[in-house]
């Protein structure tokens, strides 16, 4: 019973304001996270490299943040559950609606993907900062641990 | 008050901002780094062909019409290769207009620079690495071709940007129809018989 005892001596009150300080913190991330969508214009803000398949550029944890869809190169494709990044080898755009008709490398010929299926442009880049999101998705139980202490410690700390 | 925990958090943040600002420095500097490439593109000589081998996830390759470009490219990219630049992507397109399509842009060639000796580029009589068709299957209509060479520089940390270097007009010609006369003379022999 060492939390309850700990909790007697900081009060309610304290426990409350521990309770919205976590809080506050969650929603920050949160909002950021928003807020970047927002101002890139694509639903995925910032994207971790998970394959090899643009090496030598991206590595393995390498993180890619994309700019306005724009047209060019480097697209980054959504539609499935995971954004795929490949270079854009043609484009062709239809002069009545303006649809736009995409090979990346890596399709084949007849596989053309529409406009709408580009998340994204890389813009930016920071090497091996995502290396940890792949330590996470690689052991869930690092995650869960990661997470509680987080936690803990955010609720039972003095300041 | 300054337990271990407190002190690694304290340590740790402070690392943690003051990379930040270094990441967010380093990425608006880099683009201003100063470098003077050299580089120039003439074509030789555009051909254009009806058909080629089947290829067996395309249908349409036997009927579509492929261009086949020779090229020269003289470039020395050696210095824009600075403190933070990690690979270099040159890369050819042609751009071009049609009737039904405003917008083409093709990926003709390219190559990854990875060092300064590498980006000494000298191709004699090149032909475009990857093929170059139309959407329509027909080069017939198209106007305002361009050959552009691009340089992408990809940096350890920091922005992407493509530069256009240097960009050269063309046109694609119709397709020599080459065995026009011996399918002449085949319909004629079928006629007499």
């Amino acid at each position: 019973m060492d939390f309850v005892t700990q909790a007697k001596k900081m009060g309610v009150r304290s426990l409350l304001l521990q309770g919205l300080t976590f809080l506050s913190v969650l929603t920050s991330a949160f909002m950021i996270w928003k807020g970047m969508s927002l101002f890139t214009n694509s639903e995925s803000p910032v994207v971790v490299v998970l394959s090899g398949s643009m090496e030598p550029a991206y590595y393995r944890g390498d993180i890619l943040f994309p700019g306005q869809r724009t047209f060019g190169d480097r697209g980054w494709r959504g539609g499935g559950d995971i954004p795929i990044v490949h270079r854009v080898m043609k484009v062709h755009t239809e002069r009545e609606n303006g649809k736009q008709f995409l090979l990346t490398k890596g399709d084949n010929n007849p596989l053309w993907i529409q406009r709408d299926e580009i998340v994204g442009r890389v813009k930016g880049f920071v090497p091996y900062a995502g290396m940890g999101t792949i330590w996470m998705n690689d052991y869930p139980q690092l995650k869960m641990g990661l997470l509680g202490t987080l936690c803990l410690l955010s609720l039972f700390s003095n300041e | 008050m300054y337990n271990i925990f407190q002190r690694l958090s304290s340590i740790t943040s402070f690392a943690m901002s003051t990379l930040m600002v270094l990441a967010v420095l380093i990425s608006l500097t880099t683009p201003f780094i100063p470098s003077s490439p050299t580089h120039s593109v003439t074509l030789h000589s555009v051909q254009n062909a009806k058909g080629r081998v089947v290829d067996q996830f395309d249908r349409t390759a036997r009927k579509s019409e492929f261009a086949r470009l020779t090229f020269d490219l003289d470039a020395d990219l050696s210095s824009m290769f600075n403190w933070n630049t990690k690979l270099l992507f040159a890369y050819i397109t042609a751009d071009f207009e049609s009737a039904d399509y405003s917008t083409n842009r093709v990926v003709v060639w390219d190559r990854i620079i990875r060092n300064t000796r590498q980006a000494k580029l000298r191709l004699r009589k090149h032909h475009n690495k990857y093929t170059l068709r139309n959407m329509k299957q027909t080069f017939e209509g198209v106007e305002g071709a361009n050959l552009t060479l691009h340089i992408n520089p990809v940096p350890y940390l920091g922005i992407m940007y493509d530069k256009e270097v240097v960009s050269i007009p063309f046109s694609i010609p119709r397709p020599v129809v080459k065995d026009s006369a011996k399918e002449k003379a085949k319909t004629k022999r079928g006629k007499k018989v």
